[in-house]
């Protein structure tokens, strides 16, 4: 694989890295340093990469182990001092799909760090099981049991276990995959 | 002493023995659409210029270095 190669798989994979960064460590600001860190790191060691596999796989293993090692304790801090990104980032789209979307962002931000990185993996990344219990180093089993407790957390602080109060969330649930639709496009 | 409560107290291990509670597949899928919503409303958020001028930056770096050891070669 040649270098431009290399370079424009690795910025193909820039905002789903960010999405992912911004996942993790709560704050857009933090998420970026974080994308820096793993773009110079993947760069030195590209040769590492072994083409055919998955980039983003092997990315995601770079940024978790990144922000595991040297974020964490920094994300916590930001979080305290300016709140979470959830809080901050304004999001285009009708007001009522921005407000749906802060509150799920706050619901997200309090699960467990082990709970939230496997559920964004699983649910919104286009990684497969498999690739999650790789990236994290643990067993599907593992994985799959986190993601359960994960949306059972969700649901509790959204307070939309009870099927009474699916209907404003249908509603708004509605609202956001349009908004998602529209960028995503066809 | 209760020894449901102290179990339900233990730690997260990733333990896959515990009773699975099943969600209402509407609340399911509910929480899919937000997870998708909220990632892909930073996915499709503009890239800052800095990762681009980053990864040219050691592009060029690299190529000059390929240069210069050609050069030597020379």
């Amino acid at each position: 694989m040649s270098s431009t190669d290399f370079k424009d798989g690795l910025i193909k994979e820039i905002p789903n890295l960010r999405a992912f960064a911004a996942s993790l460590s709560g704050s857009m600001q933090l998420a970026d340093d974080l994308v820096q860190d793993t773009l110079l790191k993947a760069w030195g060691n590209s040769e590492k990469f072994e083409p055919g596999t998955s980039l983003r796989a092997w990315l995601f293993t770079i940024l978790r182990n990144t922000y595991y090692s040297l974020y964490r304790k920094r994300g916590r801090e930001v979080q305290d001092s300016e709140g979470t990104y959830a809080e901050r980032m304004a999001t285009p789209g009708n007001q009522e799909s921005h407000l749906d979307l802060a509150d799920f962002r706050k619901a997200l931000a309090k699960l467990p760090e082990e709970q939230r990185e496997v559920l964004i993996m699983v649910g919104a990344t286009g990684l497969s099981y498999e690739e999650t219990a790789e990236i994290c180093g643990v067993a599907i089993g593992t994985i799959k049991s986190r993601v359960n407790r994960a949306r059972t957390k969700l649901a509790e602080l959204l307070s939309i276990g009870g099927l009474e109060d699916l209907g404003p969330d249908r509603k708004s649930a509605a609202a956001m995959q349009r908004v998602g639709s529209e960028i995503v496009g066809p | 002493m209760n020894m449901t409560d102290s179990a339900a107290a233990a730690p997260d291990d990733g333990a896959d023995f515990e009773p699975e509670v099943m969600l209402d597949p509407r609340v399911q899928e509910s929480i899919g659409r937000s997870l998708k919503a909220h990632y892909d409303d930073i996915v499709n958020a503009p890239v800052p210029d800095k990762f681009l001028v980053l990864l040219a930056q050691l592009e060029a770096t690299e190529h000059r270095a390929a240069g210069a050891s050609t050069d030597e070669l020379n």
